[in-house]
């Protein structure tokens, strides 16, 4: 076993590894070239409705993964309930415009500030503890949901959940057949939380976040406001998951408890970081799109043989395998430099 | 006078039905606790080993015509195997603190458990009948169900047991050592390889003995170990993680607040009033009644 210091000075240098220029340049370089073949995707000839509706999936599950990749990653609070956000954001959305008729782009504020609201809440109750205790919390907090969203029939429709009013295309509503609206729309969350995430990295209260992370102690002997930062840490997640969330509604135009609160779509919000490489900006773009690719192919496999819930088993495996073999995830190993390996 | 008399009686029916499914509860519980006590190890695939307990009970019982209460030392020995093949290719790596790795590894775990389980049996709910199953002893105006009074004896001396193989035996004072202080453990001559394992072995056979007794009373499906799992961490947290005998008493808490709840206010909430007390818990005595005070 090292000493502590010694693997809080190694992590510290990986992470600033992550952060130095020639990384920085090399991250926007590769993250420039995607972002343009994704917002040329309608252009091109081969590309149906399924590639577009699934690159979408891919694009709403990438700003999930990276608003959970704030908490969990950059501040090393394991969330298990940020489906809470999810189905925040989406119930009041869908709430606000199905019954008062308050369009998605006032409703997703509402559904921040409830998401912002509950995260308060539930961080101002556990986050005083150690890690295990926020954990149980989250899932506590998930599950009261579910049943209080099952039990609330009125509000949200019990077990067969929320469907959106379809007014046809329209703005407004925030409303569109075709997927392309969606595609841009979710293109440009995306982007914008990669930068927020790469501003948290390189800002004092990303380092004081990793600094309680690493070591909580010591971050509190140099001087960090442990709680208070872990406790901004959660609110950001939360409030950028809940609009990630409002993106969701408006492309599948439906929630029910199941979808926002259940044990699979906790997974989804939180493969997307591990695979790609917790803690890091670019990670939970790669992840969300290697999940969702290959969530499509298990479940496309999964009808040809006849077994439903293959997708499960599947993010089971890669769940173990990458804490396992990969903790670092993909980015990790693409990232790996000579200075890296010298520890 | 009579509606005073009626809500007095429906209390004392949801209290005596509260202990006897609390019983078991506890004793779901009691490997979660005895393996965070040991090892600083949530299981989140604990709920997998009960699973796994209670289709044994179902095999036993539509299979082989056994009732499931004959065979609690084979679904034991069984579950003790699967747990310590968990422990040798998971948890091994991961002894001493809970780490974010850890939780996640024991989730990976519990979904790819879950997966085997649907995979052999379906999804289809499944029922196992013991030769109590059904029947119900009536007290005057109360009335008990005599499968739920076995499991709840069982669940008692099964605790018991545990309780004191902890503290009279050689094997529990080695234990409570490793518990203690891992490296200082070692230091002695302890082989905390084999502590840990058996252990783990031990905390693993036992919730699929637990399962086992469950499952003459309710249903099992390959998703029924995770929905046992709130109650489990809420039995354990409000016990207090790392005790054996407190987390028994959590799951008796657990036990009457959830029949309170769903006789005197509504079924479907029933466990609402648990995730807020394990909220207060966490927030107010995050040791629960009797945990380890460090950590």
């Amino acid at each position: 076993m090292d000493p502590p210091e010694t693997r809080t000075r190694r992590r510290r240098a990986s992470a600033r590894s992550l952060l130095a220029d020639r990384a920085g340049r090399r991250a926007f370089a590769s993250f420039i070239g995607p972002v343009a073949i994704v917002a040329a995707l309608p252009l091109l000839p081969f590309v149906n409705h399924y590639i577009l509706a699934v690159t979408v999936r891919a694009l709403i599950f990438i700003a999930l993964g990276q608003a959970w990749n704030i908490v969990a990653g950059i501040g090393g609070l394991l969330s298990l309930g940020h489906g809470v956000f999810l189905g925040l954001g989406c119930y009041t959305t869908g709430f606000l415009f199905n019954d008062l008729g308050i369009p998605p782009w006032i409703g997703v504020w509402g559904g921040v500030l409830l998401s912002v609201g509950v995260a308060l809440v539930m961080g101002g109750m556990t986050l005083r503890m150690r890690g295990v205790f926020f954990a149980l919390a989250t899932i506590a907090i998930s599950l009261a949901l579910d049943q209080l969203a099952r039990h609330f029939v009125d509000l949200t429709g019990g077990d067969n959940g929320l469907a959106l009013k379809f007014l046809g295309d329209s703005l407004w509503a925030a409303q569109s057949r075709s997927p392309v609206p969606f595609l841009y729309g979710s293109l440009v969350i995306v982007v914008i939380y990669y930068w927020i995430t790469r501003w948290i990295l390189m800002s004092r209260f990303g380092l004081e976040m990793q600094a309680v992370r690493d070591d909580e102690v010591a971050a509190a002997a140099a001087g960090v406001a442990v709680f208070r930062t872990k406790l901004l840490g959660l609110l950001a997640s939360a409030a950028m998951t809940s609009i990630a969330a409002t993106a969701y509604m408006q492309f599948y135009m439906a929630i029910d408890p199941e979808a926002a609160f259940g044990l699979a779509q906790a997974i989804q919000l939180q493969l997307p970081a591990l695979i790609g490489g917790l803690g890091t900006a670019l990670g939970p773009i790669i992840g969300g799109a290697v999940m969702i690719f290959l969530s499509e192919v298990t479940n496309w496999g999964g009808a040809k043989l006849g077994i439903s819930g293959i997708d499960i088993l599947v993010y089971g495996l890669m769940l173990l395998v990458v804490v396992l073999r990969a903790p670092k995830g993909i980015v990790g190993w693409l990232f790996r430099s000579p200075q890296g390996s010298k520890g | 006078m009579g509606d005073i008399e009626a809500a007095l009686l429906l209390t004392l029916q949801a209290v005596l039905s509260g202990i006897l499914v609390g019983g078991v509860y506890g004793v779901l519980s009691v490997g979660l606790s005895l393996a965070f006590g040991v090892m600083r190890i949530v299981n989140f695939a604990h709920g997998e080993m009960v699973m796994f307990g209670m289709y044994a009970g179902v095999v036993a019982s539509r299979s082989f015509g056994i009732d499931p209460l004959f065979i609690l030392p084979l679904s034991f020995v069984f579950v003790a195997l699967v747990g310590a093949a968990q422990y040798q290719i998971v948890f091994r790596r991961f002894v001493g603190h809970t780490t974010l790795q850890q939780l996640l590894a024991a989730i990976g775990c519990a979904l790819v458990l879950q997966m085997i389980a649907q995979l052999i049996f379906g999804v289809d709910a499944r029922t196992a009948t013991s030769m109590f199953t059904g029947q119900y002893i009536v007290l005057g105006p109360l009335f008990l169900s005599k499968a739920q009074i076995v499991a709840f004896v069982i669940a008692a001396l099964a605790t018991a047991l545990v309780e004191a193989l902890l503290r009279r035996t050689v094997w529990g004072k080695a234990v409570r050592a490793v518990a203690d202080d891992l490296e200082a453990a070692e230091i002695v001559g302890i082989s905390t390889q084999y502590v840990n394992i058996s252990a783990f072995a031990l905390a693993c056979g036992l919730a699929g003995m637990a399962g086992t007794v469950l499952v003459t009373y309710f249903p099992t499906q390959p998703t029924a170990g995770f929905m046992l799992m709130p109650i489990i961490i809420i039995a354990t947290t409000i016990g207090g993680l790392g005790s054996v005998g407190g987390t028994f008493l959590g799951g008796i808490c657990c036990g009457m607040v959830q029949q309170m709840t769903a006789m005197l206010w509504n079924s479907a909430l029933q466990d609402v009033p648990l995730y807020v007390l394990l909220l207060l818990f966490i927030a107010y005595r995050p040791t629960g009644f009797f945990g380890l005070r460090s950590e």
